[in-house]
């Protein structure tokens, strides 16, 4: 008898939300919007807008450069909020999702192309121009934030993996001078792993067994590639000739320079970074930025003592690098879309770029790369070379769904440690990467 | 809470008189030292020098006291305005939950009425709903209403989630008050208002202490709803701000962690210590999980 | 909250109330009007039909449709009848998730009891000193807020750093593992979330053991004890006999609590939790708020909620037999 009650209650009450939100669906308020087109607006006076910023993206002076810019233009006031990568994509969305939204979200180049395609960002294609300001941006940071020709997303820096060298543990092995072919490379760190070979926990080359970007770079030296098709009908090429070619070099170059233990682990648990500046590894395969983490984890080391190259591939040019990156995007839900878009184009301007590109990281147009070029520091040559030579995950509206099954991860890992052949391995991840990306 | 001392003391007087048991004794302490040892090393990282936090082999006792690792979670940290606002959803939480409970709680336990039976039965059910069942549809339906990403909105959830079992608690210490003292008021002519409100209420205080209690800790511990429902981080509650200690890298500043879950366990497990004795003796009685 | 809104469910199973005479109150109903009732209980009845009753059906109505992403951001979605169901049902994942769910619950219940079990028979035979000791180390265990318990295991089983890996590898048995991420592996991942529920949940279980072991007439066993009855016996024939109910309430709350565990999981294996060591709870979480399959989540909660209710009632139902005065 209660169970009636209840279930009666329960469907009646069910079926008065469902009229409200099919309501609310059918009114749209965006599409009112998108009649008038988005525009720049410099009417601040009293507002504040708010900006979500990623830990580790751009740093305080760049963000503060920006703000004095816009509130000096616009009069409005900023508050940015540092987000967590951890589970940000739960953040994203239920934030998109809510009318309490921000008005600019830092959204990593791999997972922008997801909120794009579902209706949660602003459509900007018409401003394009005025906010591209005569550069012409990366594209490994342009093309996922556009989805059937539409643009979504203004570009906010790039970042590429260099190798990272300890100089004094590399010189005391003998080598003084960076290695430019494949070859030579290994021939070093053969040397290096002979100089430690009582260490059980020294790697010549750190190269946690889950670092699939890293990873990557010998699947696409190698020719291979993650997937082909387009939309609907993605088709995984992890076990295609060429890619498997790249998985068993990169088995082969994991086992021989990195520690047992690293091969089922990523980078974060232990911290690679920590990790090297203890000592533990003559050489890994980072981020430009981590240089100054590393610094950070030893007091004792200087800029010195480290050096940076980008890997030099066995095709004879350099590794192909994932470029990451990331872009600013303007929610369809935020308030405040026009001092949104101001904000965004000063942050992609070229005088803000080159203070990004003076704080080490890659900036968003060749202009810009060019013209930082001329002038970087040792730790920062590196991820700049590796850069030119760059490409990037598929920009598949469903790619978040395969990195937070970590099906990359589990391919890698399990090559590494042998638990699996490469050739199944692959296969396995083939079959979800397929079936994640199709569904 | 006080529970029925007075027959257990005399059994535990009976056993106290054998011989102690030094095999016991040992066991004891062997599983005292394994169940305390999480804090313990809790406490050992927290107080520690910030560069012996991250050593391979590790350090049993800090070199000296050290309170960088507090500095770094408190100080260097938005813990004030995250205090502030786990504060605010909490104690709000727990003023709407345990008035509307008492209230119920009375209805429920001194009056006799059709289809109380099916309702006490709905708030017991109502308690062991899986997490996910409620924050999924708590999360869309707020999300219509714009209540997400407000105070108004966390505390309507913690409200839902804590009034269940506050009403179930209070009930209990309704039940233990005697019927004649209702009939001796009624005599004097009081109304049920009056009853309600100059004897019962003030005889129920133990109760709303005690599901006071269970219902901060509920408020206070939460963790999926706010990083669920609060997307603004100048809104964000203590759990979370627990949770965030990262570095760049994905790497975690493990000392300021540590020394943030000190602070943040501090006032439940002091409330716990200083009712402990009502703890173990009406255990049976207020059945708690913390 | 799934702790949180589980607590206090045992009272009125167990003392104090015993003491008190039965059925109070209840002449109130010829003075009384019941308009008063009435009154007391609508705010507290309006809180929950709004705040619980409501999202529930609101639950299920999600459940049958493909609510998803781009239904958050622009509130478009259809009804897609029982296909969500249909998909969960005919996965292998859902069945995975069924049946690690079921397992795990049942380790963790059967480990918090067993020890509890244990501590509390221990208890009984301590000194003052120790037996002080022992509670103060339960209660402080039982107080620890799980989100910082959870950081607190992370930590402690760190690899590279942590102090247990490092433990286990100075007893030389297992081999180096101080380089082992435990919380990565699926074993490694559910014994370090099991350690932690179960450490969390024996004080509960042990106080209360205790405190309801000191209520067993002591002259009983002392007389089986002069005739000659081993600790052994004595304990099956005499206290076990005697806590059976106590026993039994306990371990259906355990039931209850380890089904919902899912901040623990979530925490100790990070947002981005290993699907492989996902439980339904988790599970459900995940597809609605990590993949934005809200609408699959919703029926993934759904059903998890009724395989749990199937459990409650039994709980429920020994309640309602029991309660003299429910």
């Amino acid at each position: 008898m209660r169970k009636r009650i209840m279930t009666i209650g329960a469907v009646g009450i069910a079926a008065a939300l469902a009229l409200t939100a099919c309501s609310s669906g059918g009114s749209g308020s965006s599409d009112s919007s998108k009649a008038s087109g988005p525009a720049f607006s410099t009417d601040g006076k009293g507002k504040t807008i708010t900006v979500w910023s990623m830990n580790g993206d751009l740093p305080d002076n760049v963000l503060k450069a920006i703000n004095d810019e816009f509130t000096k233009e616009t009069g409005a006031k900023v508050k940015v909020q540092t987000q967590q990568w951890d589970g940000i994509v739960t953040k994203v969305t239920t934030a998109l999702s809510s009318n309490n939204v921000p008005d600019l979200i830092d959204v990593g180049n791999t997972q922008i192309t997801g909120y794009a395609a579902t209706g949660g960002l602003l459509d900007i294609s018409s401003l394009k121009d005025e906010l591209a300001q005569g550069q012409t941006w990366l594209g490994g940071l342009v093309d996922p934030a556009t989805v059937d020709g539409k643009l979504y997303g203004v570009p906010e820096l790039a970042g590429a993996r260099t190798v990272i060298y300890n100089k004094q543990l590399w010189a005391a092995a003998g080598i003084t001078t960076e290695p430019k072919s494949y070859e030579e490379f290994t021939a070093d760190l053969d040397k290096i792993k002979a100089a430690h070979a009582s260490d059980p926990n020294f790697a010549a080359f750190y190269l946690p067994g889950q670092y699939w970007y890293d990873g990557l770079q010998w699947v696409w030296d190698a020719g291979g590639k993650i997937v082909s098709g387009k939309e609907g009908s993605w088709k995984g090429e992890l076990s295609s000739a060429a890619s498997i070619q790249g998985l068993n070099d990169f088995k082969t170059f994991q086992n021989a320079y990195s520690t047992k233990a690293s091969q089922t682990l990523n980078t974060d648990k232990p911290d690679q970074d920590q990790n090297f500046a203890d000592g533990h590894a003559a050489t890994i395969e980072g981020n430009g930025w981590e240089t100054g983490v590393i610094l950070g984890d030893n007091k004792k080391l200087t800029a010195d003592d480290l050096g940076t190259f980008a890997f030099p591939g066995k095709s004879g040019s350099t590794q192909p690098v994932d470029l990451g990156g990331s872009d600013w995007a303007i929610p369809a839900k935020s308030k405040n879309q026009g001092l949104a878009l101001t904000w965004a184009k000063i942050a992609a301007s070229p005088d803000i770029q080159k203070l990004v590109a003076a704080a080490g990281i890659i900036p968003i147009s060749n202009e810009a790369v060019d013209a930082a070029s001329a002038s970087l520091t040792p730790l920062q040559v590196g991820s700049f070379t590796a850069a030119k030579n760059s490409t990037a995950t598929p920009s598949a509206v469903n790619w978040s769904t395969v990195e937070s099954d970590k099906t990359m991860e589990t391919l890698f890992s399990s090559i590494a440690s042998g638990s699996k052949s490469v050739e199944d391995a692959a296969k396995a991840a083939d079959t979800a990467i397929e079936s994640d990306l199709n569904k | 809470m006080a529970g029925p001392s007075s027959s257990r003391s005399s059994g535990r007087g009976i056993r106290r008189r054998r011989r102690v048991n030094w095999g016991s004794n040992i066991v004891a302490i062997v599983f005292a030292i394994v169940w305390v040892f999480p804090v313990y090393w809790m406490l050992n990282t927290a107080f520690k020098p910030r560069d012996e936090v991250m050593t391979e082999t590790p350090h049993f006792w800090p070199s000296h006291l050290d309170a960088a690792n507090f500095v770094a979670a408190i100080a260097q940290s938005s813990f004030l305005q995250d205090l502030r606002n786990s504060l605010i959803a909490v104690l709000s939480t727990l003023v709407i939950a345990l008035l509307l409970g008492m209230f119920a709680s009375a209805a429920l336990t001194r009056f006799r009425f059709r289809g109380r039976k099916v309702i006490l039965v709905v708030i017991l059910a109502v308690q062991m709903l899986p997490a996910t069942a409620l924050l999924i549809p708590q999360f869309l339906v707020f999300n219509h209403l714009n209540l997400t990403g407000t105070y108004i909105g966390l505390i309507l959830a913690y409200v839902a989630s804590v009034l269940p079992f506050s009403i179930w608690v209070m009930r209990g210490f309704f039940l233990a008050i005697p019927v004649e003292l209702e009939e001796a008021a009624a005599i004097d002519g009081a109304g049920s208002w009056r009853i309600l409100f100059s004897v019962l209420f003030p005889l129920v205080t133990p109760g709303i202490i005690a599901s006071s209690i269970f219902a901060f800790i509920a408020a206070w511990n939460d963790y999926l709803t706010a990083y669920v429902f609060m997307s603004d981080s100048s809104m964000y509650t203590l759990p979370l701000w627990l949770a965030s200690f990262t570095t760049p890298t994905g790497g975690t500043d493990y000392g300021a962690q540590m020394a943030a879950s000190v602070v943040f366990s501090l006032p439940v497990v002091v409330f716990f210590l200083i009712i402990q004795r009502n703890l173990v003796s009406g255990i049976s009685a207020g059945a708690v999980k913390g | 909250m799934t702790v949180g809104q589980t607590e206090a469910n045992a009272a009125g199973e167990i003392t104090p109330r015993r003491l008190r005479p039965a059925a109070p109150g209840l002449r109130r109903k010829a003075s009384a009007g019941m308009h008063v009732p009435a009154i007391l209980l609508t705010p507290a009845g309006l809180v929950i039909a709004a705040l619980t009753l409501v999202p529930i059906g609101y639950l299920f109505f999600t459940s049958f449709t493909d609510y998803d992403k781009r239904t958050l951001f622009t509130g478009v979605f259809n009804f897609v009848g029982f296909q969500q169901y249909a998909g969960i049902l005919s996965s292998a994942d859902f069945w995975a998730a069924l049946v690690r769910t079921v397992l795990f619950t049942g380790a963790m219940v059967a480990g918090s009891v067993v020890i509890g079990m244990g501590v509390s028979q221990l208890m009984l035979r301590l000194g003052v000193v120790v037996r002080y000791l022992v509670t103060i180390v339960l209660i402080v265990a039982w107080a620890m807020p799980n989100v910082a318990t959870s950081k607190v295991w992370v930590w402690l089983f760190q690899p590279g750093y942590g102090v247990i890996p490092w433990l286990i590898t100075q007893l030389r048995v297992f081999g180096d593992v101080t380089q082992t991420d435990f919380t990565n592996d699926f074993w490694g991942a559910l014994i370090i979330i099991w350690a932690l529920v179960v450490w969390q949940a024996v004080p509960f279980i042990a106080l209360t053991l205790y405190a309801a072991q000191t209520q067993i007439d002591q002259s009983m066993i002392e007389a089986a004890r002069i005739d000659g009855a081993s600790e052994w016996r004595v304990y099956i024939s005499i206290t076990l006999p005697f806590l059976r109910p106590t026993l039994g309430l306990m371990t259906i709350l355990s039931i209850i609590w380890d089904f919902n565990v899912i901040n623990q999981i979530i925490l100790v294996a990070g947002v981005q939790v290993l699907k492989p060591i996902a439980t339904l709870g988790v599970w459900s979480y995940l597809v609605a708020f990590q993949s934005s399959d809200v609408g699959m989540g919703a029926a993934i909660a759904v059903i998890t909620m009724i395989l749990l209710l199937g459990i409650t009632s039994i709980y429920i139902r020994s309640l309602l037999k029991s309660g003299e005065e429910f």
